[in-house]
C-alpha cells in the first residue's frame, strides 16, 4: 500500500510525555500521504478528521499513533476493504509504562511508529468472500440437547435437519417417567413432558427429522457443508451452513466394576436398568420378582476414579435423587439408602436433595463401597463411612449410579488407523509394515466408530480434548470444537443433566447460526470474530511438506494426491499457525504476513554497541499476553525501555525466520510471551502455544551453532490475569541479556 | 472389624412424630458441632448424633452422653444452613430415650404420648384424691376454716406422698442404672461416682454450662429461678414436717415466720422462672425450639403446680374474711394435691427426668475423660 495517512493523538497525556513534533519529523521521512495531529483522536471530531483525510487523500491505510488496539474499537472502526487501520499503542506501551520526556521513551515511540508504518505499507485491503450460503443447520442426535438445538435454530428462521440414529427421538430422557423439578419450589418430581415437546418439534415446518439415520459423509466448510444423510429409504444429499453435534453420552460399562457385584448377582443393577423398572412401573428384585425392602444406591460407580472415569459425571446424584423420590412415592414401604462420596447438587437441585432427604425412608451416608457380596440377598461393605470405619449393610437391590461416557468418535485416532492401514499395504520394508501393523492393532477398536464422517485430512470426526470430550476450550468458549462450524452440545460436550443439556442445545444452535452469518460475510468466528482477512497460499512454491495441513488446529486444509494443501478458507480461524509452520513462507494474510513482521523488525533502530542501548524484541500473543501488558500499563507499571513489542495473533504464528532475522540484525534477545499450555492449556487456538515451544526447541541448536547463547531467546507462558508479572518478565530478561553482554552480531 | 448396620425404621418413625422430623435435612456439614460451646473438643456433637438419628441407630444414641450434655441452647439450630434444627432433634431424641429408659416402660410411653393422654395423666391423681377423701369420709366441709389441716389432715398427705416418693426413687434408680450401664458400654470410667457428683452438683446449682449458651441465653435465668424455686419448695416441705411433728407449731404459720417466708419466696421464684420461660417461648419459638407434647406436658404440669399452690394459699388467706367458701377452698386444695401428685409421679417418665439423666451424663463425662469440656 502506498497512500498512507499518519494520525497522532495528543490526548491521554501523550502530548505531554512525548515530543510529538519530533515524532512528526521522523514520520515525515517516510513521506506519508497525510500527517496530522489531533488533541483527542477518539472524539467524534478526531474520528471525522480521519474520515475526511482518508476521503480527500484517497488513503488506503491509516496509522493511528494513539492507544492500544484493544480499546476504542467502536470509534476507530472503518470498512476494512476501503481503509486498513493499524494502531501504534503509544499510550499503553510508551507513555503509561515509561518515564515522560526522556530520550529512551521518545526513541521507543519513534521505533514503534516506524514499525507500524512499515507493517501498514506491507498490508493489503482484505478481500473477503461473500456468497449466498446455505442457511440450514444440521443437528446430529435427537436427545434433549439436539431437540432444543433444532428448536432454537428453527426459531431463528433457519431450516433444520435433525438426524437421529435410533428409531425415535428423546434419547435417555425419553425413557424416564419423571423429571427433576424445573421450577419453584424445586422440591417435587415433575412429570416428564418431553413427548409434548417432541410433538411440537415434529410439527415445526422448518425442521426435517430423519430417524434411524446417520451422516454418511460431511464435506466442505462453514456456510457450504454438504451432508449425505443415510436413512432406511436411501441417501439424501443436503447443503448445510453449520452443524450441531449432540450425540449425548452412554452409561459407563458396569461390567468393569466387578467389586460392586455387577454381573455376579442379578440384584445389582445400573441406574439405567432401575430406570427401565421404574418406567415400566414394576420395581422388582430380579432373582425372585419380589418388591425389595431396601434399595442401596452406590454413587460415583466408576466416576471420579482414575482407573475408570477420572471426572465427575455430574448427573448421577440428580438421577439417584429422582429415582429415590419415585420409589418413595410409588413404593412407600421400600427403604432407600444412598452411599455417596459427595452429593453434588448444583443450583436448585439442592432444594430437591433436602426434600428427598426429609423423607422417612431415605438414608444417606458418605462412604466408600468396598464390595457388594451375595447373590439373592446382598451385603454391602462400607469403608470409611460417616457411620464407622468398617460396616456392612444388608440390601435387596443395589443400584450402581454409573457415570457418563461421551458418545464421541476420536477423529484423530480413526485417521491414524486409516493411515496405518494404508502403510501396511504400501510398506516398503518388513519393519515398516510391522510397525504399521502394530498401530493398526492398537487403534483397531476405533474401526466403525465414525459419527460425522468428515472428509477432512485430519480425520473424520471432531478431535477430542480430555477424557473423550470434543470440547476445545472448556471455560471461555463452550460449544466450540476444533472444527469451525461444528458445535458440540449436551452430554457429548461435558457431563450434564438433562435440563442443562437443553440449555446447551440452545447455546450451540446460537453459535451455529452466528457462524452461518459470519461465513456469509466472509468473516472469522471467535476469537478473531469479524476478521474478514483470508489466508493466501502461494502454491507455486509449495514443497508439499504438509506441515500446514498437519499443524492447523482446525483441520482447515485438505490435501490433493500429491500432498498440496487445499484451502477451505471459511474453516480458517485466522490464527496464522500455518504461517508459523511454513518453511517456505508462502502463507500470508493481507495485513499479517511473514514479510510484514520481518519488515517491522528491520524498521527497528539498533544502536551501535558503544551506545549501550540494547534492543529486545517481544513477540506477544494478542489473546492473553497483550491484554496483560495493557493492564500492567493501566496500572502504570514500568518496564525496560529497550523492549519493542510486536503483537502476534498466536505464538503458533511466529515464524522462526523472525527470530533469526532479529538476531542477525544485532538485536540482543527475543522473548516470546504466549498463553499457558499443557494441563492448564489456555491457548485460544488450542495448539499454538504447544507448537511454539516445540519449534523453539529446534532453534536453540541453531543458536549454539551461530555462537550465540541460547539464553538470548526465551519463551514465557502468561495468563490473562497475570499483568503483575509483566515488569518482572521483561526486566528479568533484560537483566539476563545485560549479563550476557551485547550481541556479538551487532554491526555486521 | 466389620459391624452390621441395623437402622431402625420404628425409631425413625417415632422421631418423626416427636418433633425430630428435620433430622432428615442434615447433610453433615458439622456447622452445628463447631458452633456448640458445650461440646467437648474430643467428642463434638451434635453432627454425629444427627446422622444416628437419621438412620434410627437407637443403640448408639442411648449409649451416648452427648445427647444429655446438650442443653438445647440452639446455637446449632440458629446456624444450621439446612434448617435441620439439631437442637430440636436432640430434644426429641431425649424424649424417646426417657421413654425407653422408663420403668415400667408402658408408663414411659403413656407420658411420652402426653399429647393425647394428658387428661388421664392429670385427671387420675385428682380423682385418686377425691376417692381417698370420700373413703375417709372427709368430703363434708365445715362452716368455716382457718387451716387446710381442718379439711385434709397432714398425716393423710404424708401417707400418700411418702410412699409415692419411695416409688419414684425406686423406679428412678432402675432407670438411672439403665442409662449408667448404657453409657459405661462406651468405654472405661475412672474415679469415684460421689467424688464427681459434688462438683457436678455445684455446676448445676450455678447453671455453669447454661451460661455458655448463645442463642437461648435468656433461658438460663428462667431455668435457674425455677430450679431454686423447686429446691426452696422442697426444703420448705421438709421444714414443715419438723415444724408440725417436732416443734409442734400450730398451723398455719404466720406470714412472717421464716419457714413461711422461705416457702413464699420459693413460690415467687417459681412464678418468675416459669414466667420467663413461657415468655421466651411465646416471643421467639425459633430460638427456644419447637414445643412438642413432651415439653408442653411438663411445662403445664409445673405451671399448674405453681399456680394452684399460690391460689390455694390466697384462698386460705381470704377464707378468714369469708370471701372464699370452704367448699371452694377444698376443691382448689384437692386440685393442687392432684397436680403435685402428678408431678411427683411424672419424674421418671417426663422431661422432668433430665434432672437425673443429665446429672448422670455429666458425672459420666467427668469420669470418662476427667477433663473439663473445652469450648470449641
Amino acid at each position: 500500500m502506498e497512500r498512507l495517512g499518519v494520525f497522532l493523538c495528543a490526548g491521554c497525556g501523550l502530548g505531554d510525555a512525548l515530543d510529538l513534533g519530533a515524532l512528526e519529523s521522523v514520520t515525515q521521512e517516510s513521506k506519508p500521504a497525510h500527517l496530522s495531529r489531533h488533541p483527542c483522536l477518539c472524539s467524534p471530531e478526531g474520528v471525522e478528521s480521519i474520515r475526511q483525510a482518508a476521503e480527500q487523500g484517497n488513503l488506503e491505510g491509516a496509522l493511528l499513533g494513539a492507544c492500544s488496539h484493544r480499546v476504542k474499537q467502536q470509534e476507530f472502526r472503518f470498512d476494512p476493504a476501503k481503509l486498513v487501520v493499524e494502531r501504534v499503542s503509544l499510550r499503553e506501551q510508551v507513555v503509561w509504562s515509561h518515564p515522560a520526556q526522556q530520550e529512551d521513551t521518545q526513541q521507543l515511540a519513534e521505533d514503534l511508529l516506524k514499525m507500524g508504518l512499515t507493517k501498514l505499507a506491507k498490508a493489503k485491503p482484505a478481500a473477503p468472500i461473500t456468497d449466498t450460503l446455505a442457511p440450514a443447520v444440521l443437528v446430529v442426535g435427537g436427545g434433549q440437547a439436539g431437540l432444543e438445538a433444532a428448536a432454537a435454530a428453527a426459531g431463528l428462521g433457519h431450516p433444520v435437519l435433525l438426524v437421529e440414529k435410533s428409531g425415535s427421538l428423546g434419547g435417555h430422557l425419553g425413557r424416564t417417567r419423571d423429571r427433576l423439578p424445573q421450577g419453584p419450589s424445586y422440591e417435587e418430581l415433575e412429570p416428564n413432558r418431553l413427548a409434548d415437546r417432541i410433538a411440537e418439534i415434529q410439527a415445526h415446518p422448518a425442521i426435517r427429522i430423519f430417524t434411524s439415520a446417520r451422516v454418511r459423509a460431511l464435506r466442505g466448510q462453514p456456510g457450504r457443508f454438504q451432508a449425505e444423510i443415510e436413512t432406511l429409504k436411501g441417501v439424501e444429499s443436503v447443503e448445510v451452513g453449520a452443524v450441531v453435534q449432540a450425540t449425548g453420552a452412554r452409561p459407563y460399562d458396569a461390567r468393569r466394576l466387578p467389586h460392586l457385584g455387577y454381573g455376579a448377582s442379578p440384584n445389582v443393577v445400573t441406574s439405567e436398568e432401575l430406570e427401565t423398572m421404574l418406567f415400566a412401573g414394576s420395581l422388582r428384585r430380579p432373582t425372585d420378582g419380589k418388591l425389595p425392602e431396601r434399595v442401596v444406591f452406590v454413587q460415583c460407580a466408576g466416576s471420579r476414579d482414575p482407573n475408570h472415569l477420572p471426572y465427575c459425571s455430574a448427573d448421577c446424584c440428580g438421577v439417584t435423587l429422582r429415582q429415590m423420590a419415585a420409589i418413595h412415592r410409588d413404593y412407600p414401604r421400600v427403604e432407600t439408602v444412598t452411599v455417596y462420596r459427595d452429593m453434588r447438587t448444583p443450583g436448585q437441585l439442592e432444594r430437591f436433595y433436602a426434600a428427598v432427604q426429609s423423607h422417612a425412608a431415605s438414608l444417606f451416608t458418605r462412604g466408600e463401597v468396598e464390595a457388594v457380596e451375595g447373590n439373592g440377598h446382598l451385603t454391602v461393605r462400607l469403608r470409611d463411612s460417616l457411620l464407622g470405619p468398617s460396616l456392612s449393610l444388608d440390601a435387596d437391590l443395589v443400584v450402581l449410579a454409573v457415570g457418563m461416557v461421551p458418545n464421541s468418535a476420536d477423529g484423530e485416532a480413526i485417521r491414524a488407523l486409516r493411515d496405518a492401514r494404508r502403510r501396511v499395504e504400501k510398506a516398503e520394508s518388513e519393519t515398516q509394515r510391522q510397525e504399521a501393523q502394530k498401530l493398526v492393532d492398537q487403534l483397531g477398536h476405533h474401526q466403525g466408530t465414525e459419527i460425522l464422517n468428515l472428509e477432512y485430512r485430519q480425520g473424520p470426526d471432531l478431535p477430542l480434548l480430555r477424557y473423550g470430550f470434543p470440547d476445545s476450550h472448556f471455560i471461555c468458549f463452550p460449544y466450540e470444537t476444533r472444527r469451525t462450524g461444528i458445535y458440540a452440545a449436551g452430554a457429548l460436550r461435558a457431563p450434564m443433566e438433562a435440563g442443562q443439556a437443553a440449555e446447551d442445545g440452545w447455546g450451540a444452535a446460537l453459535k451455529a447460526v452466528q457462524c452461518i452469518n459470519a461465513a456469509a460475510r466472509g468473516e472469522a468466528v471467535h476469537p478473531r470474530a469479524g476478521d474478514p482477512e483470508l489466508p493466501d497460499f502461494f502454491l507455486q512454491r509449495c514443497t508439499q511438506c504438509k506441515r500446514c495441513t498437519e499443524e492447523c488446529p482446525f483441520g482447515t486444509l485438505n490435501e490433493d494426491e500429491k500432498g498440496t494443501p487445499q484451502l477451505n478458507a471459511l474453516r480458517c480461524r485466522r490464527c496464522g499457525i500455518c504461517m508459523g509452520a511454513c518453511p517456505e513462507r508462502i502463507i500470508s494474510f493481507p495485513a499479517y504476513s511473514v514479510d510484514a513482521v520481518a519488515s517491522m523488525i528491520r524498521a527497528m533502530s539498533v544502536p551501535e554497541e558503544f551506545e549501550e542501548k540494547p534492543r529486545i524484541l517481544a513477540l506477544m500473543c494478542e489473546n492473553d499476553a497483550l491484554p496483560a501488558l495493557d493492564a500492567a500499563a493501566e496500572k502504570r507499571r514500568q518496564w525496560n525501555p529497550w523492549v519493542r513489542v510486536v503483537p502476534v495473533r498466536c505464538l503458533g504464528s511466529v515464524n522462526l525466520v523472525w527470530i533469526a532475522d532479529s538476531l542477525s540484525r544485532g538485536l540482543d534477545g527475543v522473548i516470546l510471551i504466549g498463553c499457558k499450555r499443557g494441563d492448564d492449556n489456555q491457548c485460544h487456538y488450542v495448539r499454538g502455544s504447544e507448537l511454539a515451544h516445540t519449534r523453539l526447541g529446534n532453534i536453540q541448536e541453531t543458536l549454539t551453532r551461530l555462537a550465540l547463547e541460547p539464553e538470548r531467546v526465551k519463551i514465557v507462558e502468561l495468563a490473562h490475569d497475570e499483568s503483575e508479572r509483566i515488569p518482572e518478565i521483561l526486566d528479568g530478561f533484560a537483566a539476563t541479556l545485560e549479563d550476557l553482554g551485547p550481541s556479538p552480531l551487532k554491526g555486521f | 472389624m466389620t459391624t452390621a448396620l441395623l437402622p431402625s425404621s420404628s425409631f425413625r418413625k417415632a422421631l418423626l412424630e416427636r418433633g425430630g422430623a428435620t433430622a432428615g435435612k442434615c447433610y453433615q456439614c458439622a456447622t452445628c458441632s463447631s458452633v456448640c460451646d458445650l461440646a467437648p473438643a474430643a467428642a463434638p456433637f451434635p453432627r454425629r448424633q444427627m446422622l444416628w438419628a437419621q438412620w434410627g441407630l437407637a443403640d448408639r444414641l442411648a449409649g451416648d452422653p452427648s445427647v444429655w450434655l446438650c442443653h438445647q441452647c440452639n446455637d446449632c439450630t440458629a446456624r444450621c444452613p439446612r434448617d435441620a434444627r439439631p437442637g430440636d432433634v436432640l430434644q426429641a431424641v431425649r424424649g424417646l430415650l426417657v421413654e425407653d429408659l422408663a420403668f415400667p416402660r408402658f408408663l414411659g410411653r403413656l407420658v411420652g404420648n402426653a399429647g393425647t393422654t394428658w387428661p388421664l395423666l392429670l385427671g387420675l391423681p385428682i380423682l385418686f384424691w377425691i376417692a381417698l377423701l370420700a373413703a375417709a369420709g372427709l368430703l363434708s366441709v365445715p362452716q368455716s376454716f382457718h387451716a387446710y389441716e381442718q379439711l385434709v389432715p397432714h398425716w393423710l398427705i404424708y401417707a400418700v406422698y411418702l410412699p409415692v416418693a419411695g416409688y419414684v426413687a425406686a423406679v428412678s434408680w432402675v432407670s438411672g442404672r439403665r442409662l449408667w450401664r448404657a453409657l459405661g458400654a462406651g468405654g472405661p470410667r475412672s474415679g469415684s461416682f460421689f467424688g464427681q457428683l459434688m462438683p457436678v452438683a455445684t455446676e448445676i446449682a450455678t447453671h455453669k454450662r447454661f451460661a455458655k449458651c448463645g442463642t437461648a441465653a435468656s433461658r438460663r435465668s428462667g431455668h435457674l429461678a425455677l430450679f431454686w424455686g423447686f429446691v426452696g419448695a422442697a426444703v420448705t416441705s421438709g421444714l414443715l414436717i419438723i415444724a408440725i411433728y417436732i416443734q409442734g407449731l400450730p398451723m398455719p404459720l404466720p406470714l412472717a415466720h421464716p419457714y413461711k417466708i422461705l416457702g413464699n419466696l420459693s413460690a415467687l421464684l417459681l412464678l418468675v422462672g416459669a414466667g420467663i420461660l413461657v415468655a421466651n417461648r411465646l416471643r421467639d419459638g425459633k430460638r427456644t425450639g419447637v414445643s412438642t407434647a413432651f415439653d408442653s406436658y411438663f411445662a403445664w404440669l409445673v405451671g399448674l403446680v405453681i399456680v394452684s399452690g399460690i391460689v390455694v394459699e390466697l384462698a386460705r388467706l381470704l377464707a378468714g374474711d369469708g370471701m372464699v367458701s370452704p367448699a371452694v377452698a377444698l376443691g382448689l386444695y384437692v386440685a393442687h394435691l392432684g397436680v403435685v401428685l402428678a408431678l411427683f409421679l411424672s419424674f421418671p417418665y417426663s422431661k422432668f427426668a433430665h434432672l437425673l439423666y443429665r446429672t448422670l451424663a455429666i458425672v459420666h463425662q467427668r469420669m470418662a475423660d476427667r477433663k473439663e469440656p473445652t469450648a470449641a
